[in-house]
């Protein structure tokens, strides 16, 4: 089962991006402010000139969990999984999934740890454009 | 001229015509009864709140309607009058309308009945509340927590639940304040202790050790399955009126000495520091208003639906150092005979999460202690002012009321 699917003028350009494996930020046109998640104005100049810039998706992990009982059941998953609050370097902040590591846990993650961008393949983008993070290293 | 905020307003004086008053409490036992119709419930507390106030029902002009979750009939009914025409007011009642703010909606509501009696508008407000959200089926109650206050396009998607939102928060809380998990734990503790002094709540009957918290399954890390909430039924009102009403009525009363707020977030993912929140800002501003401070609290009622939140609370509204809230609990500080009691009633986690109640019952618990009608044991010798701490959502915002008593 998928997510509720909601496409609109502002997920189709993200989730597009993700699907490609790159990290779309918006940025304002006219005071360069990046916004996460994309908003309809700016949310520091409230122009509403708004485009797309790739991030380099590094950024600092401000908290994370792990989900283990009681998912949605609509969003259909099996196992535990990670959610983490990501303090891009350019400046927003927005929350995405954690990868495990080779041992199939998140021990290695911590608050605020580096971590960086890691993109799903586009069928798991297609199911849940959500996007992903690892921790430097890994 | 001493300092204040810029975009402070005069506050009616202790005892003028513009001064709200709570008179009147009404609650039923919070938990799961099948067998407890949801209208029967919201009706029953009603009565008892107006009756308590000393008023007929008549004499209600206005009613505030907190919602409920449980499903959207009920919720409909709330909206369309029913509560008014139940009550025989119909062709009587001024307005009845819903306040809704989330958890947060018991301190909105009563800024709002506030504000009405200080313009003239209400003379009597009845507060309601009842929910059916412990009998309501589990799954579909986690479906909508999963659905609500997490954005659809963006959040969703990454399968964020409301456990998840409480891992995430207390995560951030104990690496930022250094808490271990025995010291979170006995925050539930504690609770569990004032929840076995309170004849309404939820687990009376059911002794907690950290232990057992501790062995209990882990559901979003670092929380374990005894720290989340647990969804129950419960009903809660109240009645406020002017204080010129009041000194006619009743020989004590509670009045709101000062309240403050701040709007953080709405998607938890743009929160700045999930171990602060804006309680902070929201504190200051009520206690300039009140012209009381921190130090000369008597009892505290802070929104507690995982341990991390009322941790917080606590040292954001300057009841306890920053980072020391959890420690303190784990010391006893909060706890029945302890220096600052807190969640008397044993708060969400220990009475019962009853939805949009859970604050409506802490604030309610509040009014109870200012008025020294607590049971037992329960009662804090000599409470006579009062914080309520409520927030909604995600956690949102951060929403404070300062309550005292005040005699004829
Ligand atoms: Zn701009």
């Amino acid at each position: 089962m998928t997510s509720e699917p909601i496409m609109h003028d502002l997920t189709v350009d993200y989730y597009a991006s993700l699907a490609d494996g790159r990290l779309s930020v918006q940025q304002c046109g006219d005071c360069d402010h990046r916004i996460m998640y994309p908003r309809y104005r700016c949310t520091e100049c409230f122009s509403s000139n708004l485009g797309w810039v790739d991030d380099t998706g590094e950024g600092t992990l401000h908290s994370f969990t792990i989900q283990r009982i009681g998912a949605p059941t609509e969003f259909g998953a099996d196992g535990p999984y990670a959610v983490g609050i990501v303090k891009l370097d350019s400046g927003p902040q927005m929350l995405g999934r954690l990868w495990p590591g080779e041992d199939g846990t998140w021990d290695h993650y911590a608050c605020d740890g580096r971590v960086v961008f890691r993109p799903a393949d586009a069928d798991e983008i297609a199911e849940h454009p959500a996007a992903w993070f690892a921790t430097v290293s890994s | 001229m001493t300092a204040t905020l810029e975009h402070a307003l005069p506050f009616p004086e202790a005892g003028s015509a513009a001064d709200a008053a709570f008179i009147g409490i009404g609650e039923l036992p919070s938990g799961r009864f099948a067998d407890r119709t949801f209208m029967g419930a919201l009706v029953e507390v009603s009565a008892r709140a107006i009756i308590d106030a000393g008023l007929r029902p008549r004499d209600i002009d206005t009613i505030l309607l907190i919602p409920c979750l449980h499903g959207g009939r009920d919720q409909a009914d709330l909206i369309f009058s029913r509560l008014v025409e139940e009550l025989g007011l119909n062709g009587r009642a001024k307005s009845s309308m819903m306040i809704h703010s989330g958890g947060s909606t018991s301190d909105s509501a009563t800024r709002v009945a506030a504000g009405l009696i200080a313009s003239g508008q209400a003379h009597n407000v009845l507060i309601a509340q009842a929910d059916r959200w412990g009998s309501a089926p589990v799954t579909d109650m986690v479906d909508m927590l999963s659905g609500f206050g997490i954005p659809r396009e963006w959040e969703v998607p990454a399968g964020v639940t409301f456990n998840a939102v409480g891992g995430l928060i207390t995560r951030r809380y104990m690496h930022a304040s250094g808490s271990t998990p025995e010291e979170m734990a006995s925050i539930c503790v504690a609770l569990r202790d004032w929840a076995r002094l309170n004849p309404n709540a939820m687990f009376k009957d059911k002794e907690l050790t950290v232990e057992r918290v501790l062995a209990s399954k882990m559901v979003a890390d670092p929380v374990h399955a005894m720290e989340c909430p647990m969804l129950a039924d419960g009903a809660v009102a109240l009645v406020m009126t002017s204080a010129t009403q009041a000194r006619r009525s009743k020989d004590a009363w509670v009045r709101i000495a000062g309240s403050g707020g701040t709007v953080s977030h709405y998607s938890l993912g743009q929160e700045a520091d999930l171990a602060v929140m804006n309680w902070p800002r929201a504190g200051v501003e009520a206690y300039e208003q009140a012209g009381w401070g921190p130090e000369e609290v008597d009892v505290a009622q802070v929104y507690d639906s995982y341990a991390a939140v009322v941790a917080q609370g606590l040292e954001g509204l300057g009841l306890a150092p920053f980072g020391e809230a959890a420690r303190q609990f784990a010391a006893g500080r909060f706890s029945p005979g302890g220096e600052l009691p807190t969640n008397t009633n044993g708060g969400l986690l220990s009475a019962g999460h009853t939805g949009v109640g859970g604050g409506t019952a802490l604030l309610a618990e509040g009014v109870r202690q200012l008025l020294g009608r607590a049971e037992g044991a329960r009662q804090v010798d000599g409470a006579a002012r009062a914080v309520i701490g409520g927030t909604g959502g995600t956690y949102m915002d951060s929403q404070v009321m300062l309550l005292e008593r005040v005699t004829r």
